[in-house]
């Protein structure tokens, strides 16, 4: 049994209203990091909310070390929690807001100050207990929060999108430093955000959420590179993953995946898969970084269509090409190899690697 | 040259309000100031009328009564006034309209309102007919000859009546100004309801607080209106009642118009004191200021 399970977890709002959060399944073991990540109205946030006992659940149950909690109090349950907006109490100094669990605790003054020193020490915050929020920047009181939540020393360290009002270079750096806090004190950590290069950054596993159910459990490579339906493809990677309507071709012992503007043989690898699809309509995707160019236009192995480059956006260390194939106006190519390429040059693609995924139309599940 | 025009320029927009203030603001009071310290006969004073004051009829009272009035109605309309803003900010079924009905009496006017419990205070009035309707009492209460203490509880009663919408609603701006999270925080750190009312909702809701005891205070030192109308003049004295009085109900005599000079200058002191003593005590300043690094 793992440290955190959520079984059958359910959320609506209302009577009849619809599943916010619907069936959701989840072990967490002890020490994890996980991220939630969904776009907004995914789920991710009801199912923190739920964990720390700021909603209620409809339905399933949620246990820690094997203890049902969704009947306790929040006190109980030993979470804390990081709220998007810090929710620093601007009535109270930095020692304070951080005292505050502790003096609920009615636990005696100079442990309170021993435990206030060292949780703001661990966020490099010492120096200013005494100031009041008022007068502190945005990452400075973001600080004051994270050293509320350690203080308390909770079982399960709760983070609600706690970097989205921060600026865009101070994001980054708190990232970091927020996966050094939790390498140091170890807590189970739940971090919630629609940001997926802070989940891909930071998570242990990330469970990517879609209109209340999960699509897809794993580690940041295996839901990028092996992404379990349409949805992650798109949702996770920058510039997104490029979709193409193909229909599935048996001739002979070879299988094509055919399309507007497009024909590519299958690698063997994958028939046994797509053997139920010939004559079918799937969706075909191919991230940026796993289209392969040529500017001659030779043809190797992995071919999969002549194209025209549109645009070209060079972002230093590589350049993003944006062509047309087919239906698909938008196609985005990244590329190290050819960034001295100019705009009209008419190029051959290629699929490295066999990297392609092949969706359902229906279930939009991964066809593997 | 073009520079200091630029620089004149808000004092010139601002020119007409000056003359404002000026003619009809500091000329009265710096005339009523000086009213205090002329005595009958034409000549400096600086005690002649304050002394007449002080013998005059009904004065402590009046001093009395005032302090007891702004005392009791401002912490009875900020009790009430709070625990509905606390209980209309939630939603439930019907929230709305009770918000509607609460806020009734901020619409009629003191003439009305007057009228209205008067109407209900007369020994035959509505008031004695529902009580003994509902056999809360026997025989009917002869409510307009209270005297004293009890005329002045009255007062309070139609004041709290009147007055705690407005508290409630400058209340209930301030609870919807605040952040849900802030609250959500201390509860998953183990606050309970009472401890979140006590240690998050009020102290950040005092500054609102503070600024709207203030404008209560001042008005409750200036009742006058509502113990006239409702009870006639010297039944229930006060400070404001004792110039009204001066002026209205006895004018011509020489001493009433100076009893009601210096009374206005009273009530001044009064009302300037007490701010800055609220001000004091309730370490407004303190957010503002804030603490210093280590």
């Amino acid at each position: 049994m793992s440290y955190l399970e959520i079984k059958n977890l359910q959320k609506r709002y209302t009577a009849k209203g619809p599943l916010i959060v619907d069936n959701m399944n989840l072990s967490i073991e002890k020490g994890e990091f996980i991220v939630f990540l969904g776009p907004s109205g995914c789920g991710k946030t009801t199912t923190i909310r739920m964990i720390s006992g700021l909603e209620e659940i409809s339905g399933g149950d949620i246990t820690v070390d094997g203890e049902s909690i969704v009947n306790k109090l929040p006190r109980e349950r030993g979470v804390s929690m990081i709220f998007q907006s810090y929710a620093v109490w601007p009535h109270m100094t930095v020692y304070d807001n951080i005292a505050y669990p502790l003096k609920l605790q009615k636990l005696p003054k100079d442990e309170i100050k021993k435990r206030v020193q060292a949780a703001a020490e661990a966020t490099e915050i010492q120096g200013l207990l005494k100031r009041y929020p008022a007068q502190m920047s945005g990452g400075q009181r973001q600080r004051v929060a994270v050293s509320r939540a350690i203080v308390v020393e909770p079982r399960l360290f709760l983070m609600d999108e706690p970097l989205s009002n921060l600026d865009a270079k101070l994001r980054v750096s708190m990232r970091t430093e927020l996966k050094r806090i939790h390498t140091k004190q170890g807590s189970t950590s739940i971090f919630v955000t629609h940001d997926q290069s802070e989940a891909m950054s930071m998570a242990d596993r990330i469970v990517v959420m879609y209109k209340g159910k999960i699509e897809q459990i794993g580690t940041p490579m295996e839901v990028y590179q092996d992404s379990a339906t349409r949805f992650v493809a798109e949702f996770i990677g920058t510039p997104p993953t490029n979709f193409f309507d193909a229909s599935i071709v048996r001739e002979g012992q070879e299988i094509y995946a055919r399309g507007e503007g497009f024909d590519y043989k299958v690698p063997s690898s994958l028939h046994s898969a797509l053997a139920g699809y010939a004559g079918k309509e799937i969706d075909m995707g191919i991230r940026p970084e796993y289209i392969d160019i040529l500017p001659d236009q030779r043809k190797q192995d992995g071919y999969f269509c002549d194209a025209r480059i549109d645009f070209v956006e060079p972002q230093g260390s590589h350049s993003i090409l944006i062509t047309e194939i087919g239906a698909n106006k938008n196609v985005k190519i990244h590329t190290v190899d050819h960034m001295d390429i100019k705009q009209g040059t008419k190029v051959s693609c290629h699929v490295k690697n066999g990297m392609v995924m092949f969706f359902d139309k229906e279930s939009s599940k991964r066809i593997k | 040259m073009h520079k200091n025009m630029k620089k004149a320029t808000p004092y010139l927009l601002l020119f007409p309000i000056f003359i404002y203030y000026a003619v009809f603001w500091l000329a009265p009071v710096a005339s009523g100031i000086k009213e205090v310290f002329v005595g009958m006969d034409g000549d400096f004073t600086l005690t002649e009328n304050l002394k007449l004051m002080f013998r005059s009829d009904l004065f402590s009272e009046s001093v009395l009564n005032t302090a007891a009035f702004a005392a009791i109605s401002v912490v009875l309309q900020y009790v009430i006034a709070l625990v509905l803003a606390l209980l209309l900010s939630r939603k439930f079924i019907g929230s709305r309209f009770l918000m509607f009905i609460s806020m009734i009496p901020m619409a009629i006017t003191p003439t009305a309102t007057a009228i209205l419990w008067k109407t209900g205070l007369v020994k035959d009035g509505w008031i004695n007919s529902l009580l003994m309707g509902l056999h809360i009492i026997d025989n009917p209460i002869v409510f307009m000859n209270a005297e004293g203490f009890q005329a002045i509880l009255l007062l309070i009663v139609i004041d709290t009546w009147t007055v705690t919408p407005s508290v409630m609603i400058i209340l209930i701006a301030g609870l919807q100004g605040l952040q849900k999270e802030l609250k959500e925080a201390a509860y998953t750190f183990g606050a309970n309801k009472w401890q979140i009312l006590k240690d998050i909702t009020l102290p950040i809701l005092r500054p609102s607080i503070t600024t709207s005891v203030i404008m209560r205070m001042i008005a409750a030192v200036q009742v006058w209106s509502i113990a006239v109308m409702v009870l006639g003049y010297s039944k229930a004295p006060f400070l404001v009642e004792r110039i009204a009085f001066y002026v209205d109900a006895i004018p011509g005599v020489d001493t009433s118009t100076k009893l009601a000079y210096t009374y206005s200058f009273l009530t001044t002191i009064v009302v300037l004191l007490a701010t800055v003593i609220y001000l004091r005590v309730s370490g407004r300043n303190k957010i503002a200021a804030g603490g210093e690094d280590e």
